[in-house]
């Protein structure tokens, strides 16, 4: 699908969580934007999380913007994957891909 | 964070609710905002223990308890905010405050456009202000005078198309821009397409849409101001900041053009405050000058638009025609 149709989000700013925010963009670039509470120590480590699920799902066109509280790896690939389902009103998800 | 906290919204016409957080914010030494239309609140048990509301794309009356602070009762009050403006289709969502909230809302995602002397700061969850300065930016025109007139024109008079005529003769290119809000008695759309109109005989002048970048001082929120003696310097002062560290310098403006304000003293000290703040030497952008023009008079009295509304509220029309233009007298009789 390469695009995604709408804005979109998902997820909380309390601790130990992220909000995510997705929009679609013309050009053909995955623009992050990664504001992070844990910045020092796994900024890098998120932003190539963010960039591996982006290209899993097969999105190349989108901006992403992360508030990250603290999250563990796997709250922000499951609040990132929510925002992409809802961005594209995905009604038949393939839980095996995600 | 404590388990018996919970949460809940309401919106304004749950008056018992809404007297609550008016009673909680006074006691932490806030005014109650007016026109809130969503609120948020937290609860220990029966007790309020933070608050805040939504007012149109405005988040306002964010608040926590002195001794509730510090356990993230605000984040969890602004994800519901933020929730509830997203699922009313607002995405550009704006908070003024006093600067030391700005690192407290910077962990929300908003980013701070501008802070005034430590005095008043106005901040933006998105990019939009970036977004806004790249198009105006497309609409820039070469000259050594490039003029800019913000006005309200509610309605559009003689007053006003004697102030553009002059502006424009004076500068190579004017920008003109018309405050966008609909709490005025003529709605934006009325009021920019009557601007747009009286000014079709100029040929250097481009009319803008204004943007939530020229801050009317009706949607200025004033509740978490002490001071109220100084309301409009301070909404003067952000108003004109923005303006000039922003809108400015993306259309190279280098005049502001004004009428002078015989009657009302807040627009005279309005004034007095633009030629301060945008003449100022020291800014971080380019001083703008401030050019004064003479009010257009008609028997005596200076044009004013709150002149016309007195005479359209008797209906003199014969009255009217002398101070507005055409385009504006064929509107009005058709209202």
């Amino acid at each position: 699908m390469n695009k995604i149709k709408k804005r979109a989000y998902a997820g909380t700013l309390e601790s130990s969580d992220a909000f995510i925010e997705i929009e679609p963009i013309e050009e053909d670039e995955i623009r992050i934007e990664l504001q992070s509470s844990v910045e020092e120590m796994y900024g890098d480590d998120i932003r190539d999380l963010i960039a591996k699920v982006i290209k899993e799902m097969d999105i190349s066109y989108i901006s992403v913007r992360v508030q990250d509280k603290g999250a563990l790896d796997y709250v922000i690939k499951a609040r990132l994957q929510a925002a992409i389902l809802r961005a594209n009103d995905d009604k038949k998800i393939k839980w095996d891909k995600l | 964070m404590d388990s018996s906290v919970s949460f809940s919204d309401f919106d304004f016409t749950n008056a018992r609710r809404v007297k609550r957080v008016e009673k909680f914010l006074n006691t932490i030494g806030l005014d109650f905002p007016s026109s809130i239309e969503n609120f948020v609140i937290a609860k220990d048990g029966n007790e309020l223990i933070a608050c805040g509301g939504l007012d149109g794309k405005v988040f306002k009356g964010i608040a926590v308890a002195p001794r509730r602070r510090g356990e993230g009762l605000i984040l969890s009050i602004m994800t519901r905010l933020i929730n509830i403006a997203y699922s009313k289709g607002i995405k550009d969502l704006f908070i003024f405050s006093t600067p030391n909230n700005i690192e407290l809302f910077e962990g929300c995602g908003f980013k701070l456009i501008e802070n005034c002397d430590n005095e008043i700061m106005l901040m933006e969850n998105n990019d939009n202000l970036a977004n806004y300065k790249n198009i105006l930016t497309k609409e820039r025109r070469d000259g050594n005078v490039i003029g800019s007139i913000v006005m309200n024109a509610n309605p559009f008079t003689l007053g006003h198309q004697y102030l553009v005529e002059q502006a424009a003769k004076k500068s190579d290119w004017l920008h003109l821009f018309v405050v966008k809000e609909d709490l005025s008695e003529f709605k934006f759309k009325d009021r920019f397409e009557l601007i747009k109109k009286g000014v079709s005989h100029i040929s250097n002048v481009t009319v803008h849409e204004g943007s939530d970048y020229i801050i009317s001082n009706a949607t200025f929120p004033t509740y978490f101001i002490k001071d109220k003696g100084r309301i409009n310097e301070l909404h003067a002062k952000l108003d004109l900041m923005v303006f000039r560290n922003h809108l400015a310098p993306a259309l190279g403006i280098t005049h502001r053009f004004v009428g002078t304000e015989p009657y009302c003293v807040v627009t005279n000290n309005y004034n007095k405050n633009m030629k301060k703040i945008l003449e100022d030497p020291d800014g971080k952008s380019n001083p703008i000058e401030v050019v004064e023009i003479q009010r257009v008079e008609k028997e005596g009295r200076a044009i004013s638009a709150s002149r016309v509304r007195e005479l359209l509220r008797v209906k003199k029309f014969d009255e009217l025609e002398k101070i507005v233009p055409a385009t504006t007298m064929k509107f009005l009789k058709n209202m």
